[in-house]
């Protein structure tokens, strides 16, 4: 379990991370999203003792990263994969890691394999393409065979079949009882992988939900009807539980029913439509939905308008999926 | 490409990390990248080449030069006209060791494996002073016992390694200068982070005194540059003649070289500990 309490990091007068409190919870695969530059990177830094908080603080199974006796056997990280040696050879480049650690030798051979690179063990990285990077590791977080993994975006890279191995892995070692914790800049990447989301912007975070949460809500549809004699069906859906709201005198947005219910009522009272359109709400409006508690609550702590930050946050996020 | 993990706590074989495993893991990356060898390489190479070919030009050219030259012909500092590509190889092997972490990010890397920086610090600078204790110990009686080959094969005066004198200059030319030449370099490389910027502070740092010495006033001398490291060196070597102003004696100038080796390790490593990585 990773535990942040106020964490906070700042670079003169910049907070990149403001005030965060969260708790990364065993047994799921916890997404961490947030736009490029929201303080991802900042936080799992943190969380590996990397760089020291300005205030507050962040414990992974209670004790704090720089205390451990044998850090690599209790957190596996991957962050910024480029960042090897490149005259090293792959096994060579795990070997010192698992000396460091105190793994045994036969260990490296087993990650190599697993992450796919056993053919090229004795080759130098620096010849590796970005995805062999990002395998390699993904192989050095595993080395200590951690029950707490970081993941700072690991697709980044990837051909689809690495993204496809990555995802199964992460899902694996999360129903193995491990704590998972994943960065992405992309609420899809999330969608498929993350059982809960803590989403960040701008350093703060915006929201600490579950994705079924986001899934309903995105899902959450509403029907637009038009009819000559809109105020009067507007009743009659009113008294089987819809929530209507007018849009133009003649249209209707009608929540809380499906099309097909709505086409009936209306035959039923022989009312004619012009209209009966189902429209799904964006991932962008779920998530607007979504945040607009923490927004209001934040209003005036910023000189920017929150409610803005929080739309473009969204749009970024749900703009950049597929 | 079949991912089979193993157990969640199947790491038995494993034992808790320690200044051990971390010399060991240390040792792994020194050895593991070509650049440490072709600088090893070099250091014995150039020094004992390049000793060996003024030694060469020496005994060709000797018959030609004058009486005054002739005279003032020592074979002991002859043989060591290699020390200058030595040192300052070392300088580069020392910062290149810590700069080229930094430069590639895999410092990052280090301290997640290793969050002991300290110890990782110490274990980084026991490998850098070994290598360059080694190295030296090659490279400095290669330097003299070639060259003075070469002198007793044109006839030229010889010095030998059974003088107390010589043997006393070879030794403090292995040890002192082999530690002073890497371990400095080295705190500095941590401090800088970069190889280019430690390496020419280094140059410029060390080489201070022997480009100062001459150009400055006496008081200077005495307060401030027999203090200095290099000076320091030099006093033990012998080699200088030894003013008792200018120059330290042998007890004081040993403890000036550990004193500014302890410090400069000590500010890199009360640095390390504080500064984001």
């Amino acid at each position: 379990m990773i535990t942040a309490t106020g964490l906070t990091k700042r670079y003169g007068s910049t907070a990149a991370v403001d005030g965060l409190t969260f708790e990364v919870q065993p047994g799921i695969v916890t997404g961490f999203l947030g736009p490029n530059g929201a303080g991802k990177t900042t936080t799992m830094r943190l969380i590996l003792g990397l760089d020291s908080a300005t205030d507050g603080s962040v414990t992974v199974n209670g004790q704090s990263y720089r205390d451990k006796a044998a850090p690599m056997q209790e957190v596996g990280a991957l962050i910024d994969p480029s960042a090897v040696h490149g005259g090293r050879s792959a096994y060579n480049h795990l070997l010192w890691q698992a000396q460091a650690g105190g793994i045994r030798r036969s260990r490296v051979d087993e990650v190599l394999d697993m992450a796919g690179l056993a053919g090229v063990a004795r080759k130098k990285v620096g010849g590796f393409s970005l995805g062999m990077h990002q395998r390699l590791g993904i192989a050095s977080a595993l080395l200590g065979d951690p029950p707490v993994l970081l993941f700072d975006e690991p697709v980044n890279g990837l051909d689809p079949e690495g993204i496809q191995w990555i995802r199964a892995l992460m899902k694996r070692f999360a129903a193995e009882g491990r704590t998972v914790f994943v960065s992405s800049h992309l609420m899809s990447e999330m969608e498929q992988t993350a059982n809960h989301v803590l989403v960040i912007g701008r350093g703060r975070l915006i929201a600490d939900v579950s994705v079924e949460e986001i899934t309903r809500r995105s899902a959450l549809s509403h029907v637009k009807v038009v009819s000559q004699r809109a105020h009067e069906l507007s009743g009659h859906l009113e008294a089987h539980g819809a929530s209507v709201s007018n849009g133009t005198p003649h249209e209707l947005t009608v929540t809380g029913l499906d099309a097909g219910a709505i086409g009936a009522i209306a035959f039923q009272h022989g009312i004619p439509l012009d209209e009966l359109s189902p429209r799904r709400a964006s991932l962008e409006d779920a998530f607007m939905e979504l945040t607009r508690d923490s927004v209001e609550f934040r209003a005036g702590s910023r000189p920017s308008d929150p409610a803005t930050d929080v739309a473009e946050i969204a749009r970024e996020l749900a703009g950049k999926a597929n | 490409m079949t991912a089979t993990t193993t157990s969640l706590h199947d790491m038995r074989a494993s034992t808790a990390p320690g200044f051990a495993t971390t010399l060991q893991s240390e040792w792994t990356k020194l050895r593991s990248v070509r650049a440490t060898w072709i600088i090893v390489a070099l250091i014995i190479g150039l020094s004992i080449g390049v000793s060996a070919l003024t030694s060469l030009v020496a005994g060709l050219t000797y018959d030609n030069w004058g009486n005054g030259a002739q005279a003032s012909f020592d074979p002991l500092v002859s043989s060591l006209t290699g020390q200058l590509f030595r040192l300052i190889l070392l300088i580069v092997l020392a910062a290149t060791v810590v700069a080229s972490e930094y430069g590639s990010r895999m410092i990052r890397t280090t301290f997640i494996v290793n969050p002991r920086r300290t110890q990782v610090l110490v274990a980084k600078a026991a490998l850098v002073g070994a290598l360059s204790l080694v190295v030296s110990a090659i490279s400095v009686p290669g330097m003299f016992l070639v060259s003075q080959a070469i002198f007793e094969h044109y006839g030229l005066a010889t010095a030998s390694i059974s003088d107390s004198d010589t043997a006393r200059l070879l030794l403090v030319y292995t040890v002192s200068q082999g530690l002073v030449y890497t371990l400095i370099p080295f705190a500095i490389a941590w401090l800088l982070r970069s190889a280019a910027s430690a390496i020419s502070v280094s140059i410029g740092f060390i080489f201070l005194t022997s480009v100062l010495s001459p150009l400055v006033p006496v008081w200077v001398q005495q307060n401030v540059l027999r203090y200095l490291p290099d000076m320091a060196a030099n006093t033990l070597s012998g080699m200088t003649e030894t003013d008792a102003s200018t120059h330290l004696a042998q007890g004081p100038a040993i403890a000036v070289i550990v004193i500014w080796l302890a410090g400069m390790l000590a500010a890199a490593a009360f640095v390390l500990n504080r500064r984001d990585v």
